[in-house]
């Protein structure tokens, strides 16, 4: 049996097992065995129950903050007193031989850019902060920074695929499809991998940011929506009243299981089961989006002022509660974090705004779930697809360049070591002066704490087997991990 | 937990080719012999080793390890560095690959940190190969497909077989101890002919007809439908679609910005063509190279949009260079995935590592695609006489800029003597024109003030004034497409190191691979078209097995060769290889008909068999790889859309044209980057079928998607076919889905509830489903009757 095959039947016996505690699942059952006709009906195949992992894991799941755009880690996290000192000259040549950059024919600039923010160190740990991020300052030693991340693309769609699915090429599957695949969810009523948007548009690339490539779309990221319904058909149509809606699932129910009967096609139990999980998820999801019984304290630490309304924080909120529910990797996308001058993205005006946006709800989803005692099994994430150059870009107000060689991110939880400050960037936070870790590193590390091989994780597709972290070396981080 | 698939896919493989695995067991080795049986190194020994071995000890010299390659004679049996021969033929004891396998230390081959390991069975093989001489065999799918006889099957099986296929396929079945099913039910029957040549369902007379027919004369009774389905256009729509998840159609340019495009007329070109069946290898001639054909028409030029379906990054800040170069790789990845079967895109970067393609080949075949420009064309209805209308209005503008540009001092007097009063009844533009800085006015500026002054009463230039407005309304008509256009001076094409396209090495010429019978041409540079009928001719051993595997698919499920996109030495090999090999012959043989090749499937027992499951077949061929039944089949998204619309009446014939833009749910055209538009078509167009709705490859129609339906980004040979609650919550609750169940409440309301089962499913219900849906108000049934797995299964 091919690996598509066994993937296909997995989809066959799609929640197969978890699901046959609705309606009439003993009558199903019944029906089952009859059309089974004696053989052994193998239920374990259900794609989405927990799997066992490859060794034994630090974290269960994964909330990732994807700041879309590229944040200014000059202006946020990687202080370089020399960019404010050498102000507007020219960085010497030999840092960008052999480099290309984003906008190379128009605004791209090669003079020095100083930071306006001012800087101070906190914690135990010493991490330098700007004034930009005080609540992000305040928890500075549950935090793991690696000012040394690096990528390969720099234009925005092709870096967040990368991002996200290791390689600028569509049609592979992304960080969270690959985790639902390797290590199923633990959730029964919500899907396993959620995506969650704020700010002023969606982010660029779109869906195929949460795709399942040559996975199965089970495992495809199921955007959660901020306006109206939370799933796409979520709401039964207006006219329709619940006591209708349950007959018409109970009259398909049955006549599905006839079919099946008829013809022994498991593909029909499986939908059977899909069935009475949809309409499990009309009763859960709105529940979850239904923040009114949060406490004050809760809502005031996120800094949500208004529950209906869209914001990142409210969904730092959200994704604490998919959590608590068993889901195994929030996405949450933030735009926009593109700042390279221009009257509506600068440094000036527009950092400072979005930075406020994110800072105290960040800070506080990982102390609300710290308090909760999930931080410890869960992976927090914090990052762009690339950082932004030294270099400032001159449009109509200051900005930055996209930079891909060397740019911060932050995680905590999951077993990452708490209060660790990794990788040194050079005098101007150009490049790495030591330890560059690599997207594909990173995508090795998250899955070690998650309890997975990088190199064992894989899917067959056109004869090859296909990875997270690809062909190329990549090393998990073990230096950053408790 | 994930090697296990994989491991029990080769045990799977082993005993589906029925090796005799309970042969003795060594005392002593506990390995099993092969001894007396004769083992083939394509079927049996190639699989292992490229699973296992070829990764480091194979085609890739970058990559190979201690010197070895074991895809090759000539590399097993060389002696290493260490002294030591890898395979010593006759002779396992002297064989250092025998002694590695077989190793318990930290010498095992593969060795642990691959994360591979031998089966004991799998080690028995390789050991008897090498006993047996370790003999090695072209990659079957680079020998030319050959036709063997048709093999004799037993007279109990043979009632009145007259299908090739059939004999193929029960040969096969007898050897395994299998039975074929009984022939599904003229019903299911139609609907399954139905779904499959032109994805729509039967309606409920078709269906009396056929069944009466059927009585009567069953032989006749199918071939006068398979022949009426063949004939009709929706033939072209439906497989139209096929061919498109092929080409990586799509309305819009994709990446982040993704815009709207124009390319519905390379849609339109598709569906026409095969519904001409336009043989094959002219298909492919014309979507690869159409534009250079000696006086290429309009429509070749239109097939070329096939290469125009990749993305265009319209991002800030790009490098369009770096994008073009993308866009090439696809088109070479494209190219080798759809005609060849090949995953040639994996030499960009290296050699490959399991087939024998260079990565200087693979950028040999790169340059076929590198000196392409990629304009529009416009295309004009054929009763307008295009080109002379253009050489009129060329004519005219040349015309009133002649008279135009003597008039400077006509149009100054005229401006002159204007009172203020006579500028009144002036038109803005010219009132406007008219205060501007004589000095800066361009000529359409001029030609403007002198049409309102001096040359209003100019009745030749008015006359010309008035024919240049009827043409460019005719003109305006025109509808453009992507095409492909070879450059007059070719771009230099170079070998990029590790597929980067800032670091070019070596410059390369266009040409093929060498492993593939070679491109013969006395033309010193290759083209695109060279390249094209190269893929398309007879000789090619790919194209015709890799086109009739992908047809089959469509029919059980998976192909003959089910890695349908791998016909390399990573792929599966074929569960029945000589009627691969068979088909492949006849297809070609029969001009490259796809018709022809429908026609010879659907018409096989093997197809129309029932696709009940069985007890017996559980057991002993659970995926059903030698077919000794039929498989139901969930619709493609389009199709679960085109059914439900038939069945509640709603359908639009209408063929071809504008994509269109059904309902979708608030909020879909909002998750990408920019928001686009969505108006939801009016009138006839709401209710078209899935393949013209409008694809946005960022955001995709969610039925659609949901469903499976590819994206676009990058071609599809397979769609996978997963079944979740997203799918029951779309057909539950979707307004577009309701909207159907409105319409077919009413038809239960006027025709009653059989009638409406019957649209749905094609057989009528028994009388305890009756029951079940007469439980129900009118509009909970047809909301029921929609939900159905059986209405979206091809049974």
């Amino acid at each position: 049996m091919s690996n598509e095959t066994f993937l296909q039947q997995q989809t066959r016996r799609h929640f197969f097992n978890q699901c046959g505690i609705g309606v009439g699942s003993i009558a199903l059952a019944n029906l089952m065995a009859s059309a089974s006709q004696g053989s052994s009906e193998d239920v374990s195949g259900n794609p989405l129950a927990p799997k066992p992992t490859h060794f034994p894991a630090r974290a269960k799941r994964v909330i990732y903050m994807f700041m879309a755009g590229g944040p200014s880690q000059l202006d946020l996290f990687d202080h370089k007193p020399m960019l404010n000192q050498l102000n507007g000259q020219p960085i010497p040549q030999s840092y960008l031989e052999g480099k290309r950059f984003a906008f190379m024919d128009s605004s791209h600039r090669i003079n020095l850019l100083g930071t306006r923010r001012t800087f101070q160190q906190h914690g135990q740990c010493g991490a330098w902060v700007s004034d930009l991020l005080p609540h992000t300052a305040r928890i500075v030693d549950e935090l793991t920074f690696i000012r040394t991340c690096k990528t390969d693309l720099f234009n925005h769609a092709p870096a967040k695929l990368f991002m996200n699915t290791g390689t600028g090429q569509f049609g592979r599957p992304s960080l969270g499809s690959w985790l639902t695949y390797g290590l199923g969810s633990e959730c029964e009523d919500l899907p396993g991998f959620v995506v969650l948007q704020s700010g002023p548009r969606g982010p660029r690339g779109g869906s195929v940011l949460w795709g399942s490539g040559m996975l199965p779309t089970t495992y495809q990221g199921v955007p959660l929506r901020n306006q109206g319904e939370p799933i796409l058909n979520l709401t039964t149509p207006e006219s329709i009243s619940n006591a209708q809606q349950v007959q018409v699932l109970e009259a398909v129910r049955k006549l599905n299981a006839k079919r099946l009967a008829e013809t022994g096609d498991e593909e029909i139990s499986t939908r059977i089961n899909a069935y009475e999980m949809a309409y499990r998820m009309q009763t859960s999801a709105p529940e979850l989006m239904d923040t009114n019984k949060e406490s004050k304290e809760t809502l005031d630490l996120y800094g949500i002022k208004d529950p209906k309304e869209t914001s990142f924080a409210r969904n730092c909120l959200l994704a604490r509660r998919l959590i608590e529910r068993g889901v195994r990797f929030v996405q949450l996308y933030h735009t926009n974090w593109d700042h390279h001058g221009g009257p509506t993205e600068n440094l000036e005006e527009h950092l400072p705004s979005i930075s406020r946006e994110i800072d105290q709800s960040g800070a506080a989803l990982v102390m609300d779930l710290k308090q909760r005692g999930l931080l410890e099994d869960t992976i927090v994430i914090w990052g762009g697809e690339f950082g932004r150059t030294p270099m400032g870009e001159v449009r109509e107000s200051t900005g930055r360049n996209h930079h891909i060689d060397a740019f911060t991110m932050w995680f905590a939880g999951g077993g990452f070591k708490p209060g660790t400050i990794y990788g040194e960037t050079d005098e101007f936070g150009f490049g790495p002066v030591d330890h560059s870790v690599h997207v594909r590193d990173i995508h090795a590390t998250l899955l070690h704490q998650l309890g997975l091989n990088h190199e064992r994780l894989s899917i067959r597709s056109q004869g090859l087997d296909f990875r997270l972290t690809g062909v190329q070396p990549a090393r998990v981080v073990r230096e950053v991990l408790a | 937990m994930y090697t296990g698939p994989l491991s029990s896919r080769a045990n799977c493989r082993f005993v589906c080719i029925g090796l005799p695995l309970a042969l003795c067991w060594i005392i002593g080795l506990s390995l099993p012999s092969f001894g007396s049986d004769t083992l083939e190194y394509n079927r049996d020994v190639r699989p292992i080793l490229a699973e296992n071995c070829f990764a480091c000890h194979g085609f890739d010299k970058a990559k190979r390890e201690a010197g070895l390659r074991l895809d090759t004679t000539e590399g097993a049996i060389a002696k290493l560095d260490s002294g030591e021969v890898a395979i010593q033929p006759g002779s396992p004891d002297k064989s250092a690959l025998v002694l590695r396998i077989l190793a318990t230390d930290d010498s095992i081959m593969p060795p642990h940190e691959s994360g591979k390991k031998l089966t004991d069975q799998q080690k028995g093989i390789l050991k008897s190969w090498v006993a047996q001489g370790a003999r090695y065999d072209k990659h079957w799918a680079f020998l030319a497909p050959k036709k063997t006889p048709l093999p004799k099957i037993s007279l109990s099986n043979d009632d009145d077989t007259t299908n090739p296929i059939d004999n193929f396929i029960l040969a096969k079945l007898e050897t395994e101890k299998l039975t074929p099913s009984p022939p599904a039910d003229p019903v299911t029957l139609i609907r399954r002919l139905n779904l499959d040549l032109t994805g729509l369902p039967p309606t409920v007379s078709e269906v009396d007809a056929f069944v009466e027919a059927f009585q009567q004369n069953p032989d006749s009774a199918r071939r006068d439908l398979v022949d009426r389905l063949l004939r009709s256009p929706n033939y072209g729509e439906r497989w139209g679609r096929w061919w498109l998840d092929q080409a990586r159609y799509a309305d819009s340019n994709g990446y982040s910005v993704d815009a709207p495009r124009q390319i519905w007329k390379y849609r339109d070109w598709v569906i026409d063509a095969l519904n001409r069946d336009m043989p094959f290898d002219q298909f492919t001639i014309e979507q690869l190279a159409g534009d250079l054909l000696p006086d290429a028409t309009d429509e070749q030029r239109v097939a070329t949009g096939f290469h125009r379906n990749t993305q265009i990054n319209q991002e800030g800040g790009i490098d369009p260079e770096q994008f073009r170069i993308d866009s090439v790789f696809d088109r070479v990845a494209t190219t080798g995935t759809v005609w060849l079967g090949l995953t040639i895109g994996c030499a960009q970067c290296h050699d490959h590592k399991f087939d024998p393609i260079e990565q200087k080949e693979y950028y040999r075949f790169f340059a076929f695609f590198n000196n392409q420009d990629e304009p529009e064309l416009t295309l004009y209805k054929p009763e307008l006489n295009a080109p002379s209308l253009i050489a009129e209005q060329k004519e005219l503008e040349v015309a009133t800029r002649d008279v135009v540009s003597n008039a400077a001092e006509a149009i100054s007097k005229w401006e002159e003597s204007l009172s203020e009063e006579q500028k009144k009844p002036l038109s803005k533009e010219i009132q406007k024109l008219l205060s501007s800085d004589k000095a800066k006015r361009n000529a359409g500026q001029m030609r403007s003030l002198y049409d309102a002054g001096p040359g209003a009463t100019d009745e030749k230039f008015q006359d010309i004034q008035k024919r240049l407005k009827e043409i460019g309304k005719l003109l305006a008509e025109g509808v453009s497409t992507l095409v492909m256009k070879e450059r007059p001076t070719p771009r230099k094409t170079n070998l990029f190191i590790q597929g980067d396209f800032t670091r070019p090495a070596d410059e390369v010429t266009s040409g093929t691979p060498s492993i593939l019978p070679a491109l013969e041409t006395n033309a010193s540079k290759l083209n695109r078209l060279d390249l094209a009928k190269w893929i398309a001719a007879p000789s090619n051993p790919l194209t015709p097995r890799v086109i009739v595997n992908r047809v089959w698919q469509h029919y059980f499920g998976r192909g003959l060769v089910e890695t349908e996109n791998d016909f390399g030495l990573q792929g599966t090999s074929p569960s029945h290889p000589e009627l691969l090999d068979w088909l492949a012959v006849q297809f070609v043989e029969q001009g490259w008909s796809l018709k022809e090749l429908h026609r010879l499937i659907v018409h096989s027992k093997t197809y129309q068999q029932s696709s009940a499951d069985r007890a017996d077949l559980r057991e002993k061929d659970r995926g059903n790889y030698w077919l000794a039944r039929q498989r139901r089949l969930r619709l493609d998204g389009e199709i679960v859309r085109d059914v439900e619309l038939a069945a509640c009446g709603l359908l639009s014939p209408k063929l071809g044209g504008p994509p269109v833009y059904p309902p979708i749910p608030d909020g879909v055209m909002s998750q990408g980057q920019v928001k686009r538009e969505w108006k939801v078509s009016k009138g006839e167009d709401r209710y078209r079928r899935g393949l013209y709705t409008f694809v946005y490859r960022a955001t995709p129609p969610p039925a659609l998607n949901v469903f499976d339906a590819p994206d676009g980004y990058s071609t599809c040979t397979r769609r996978p076919r997963s079944n979740t609650p997203l799918q029951a919550l779309t057909l539950m609750n979707d307004a577009g889905f309701f909207e159907f169940a409105l319409a077919l409440e009413k038809i239960i309301q006027t025709e009653g509830i059989v009638v409406a089962f019957r649209r749905c499913v094609a057989r009528p219900p028994t009388t305890e489903e009756v029951a079940i849906l007469q439980s129900l108000d009118s509009l909970s049934a047809a909301r029921a009757l929609l939900n159905l797995d059986e209405t979206v299964t091809r049974e």
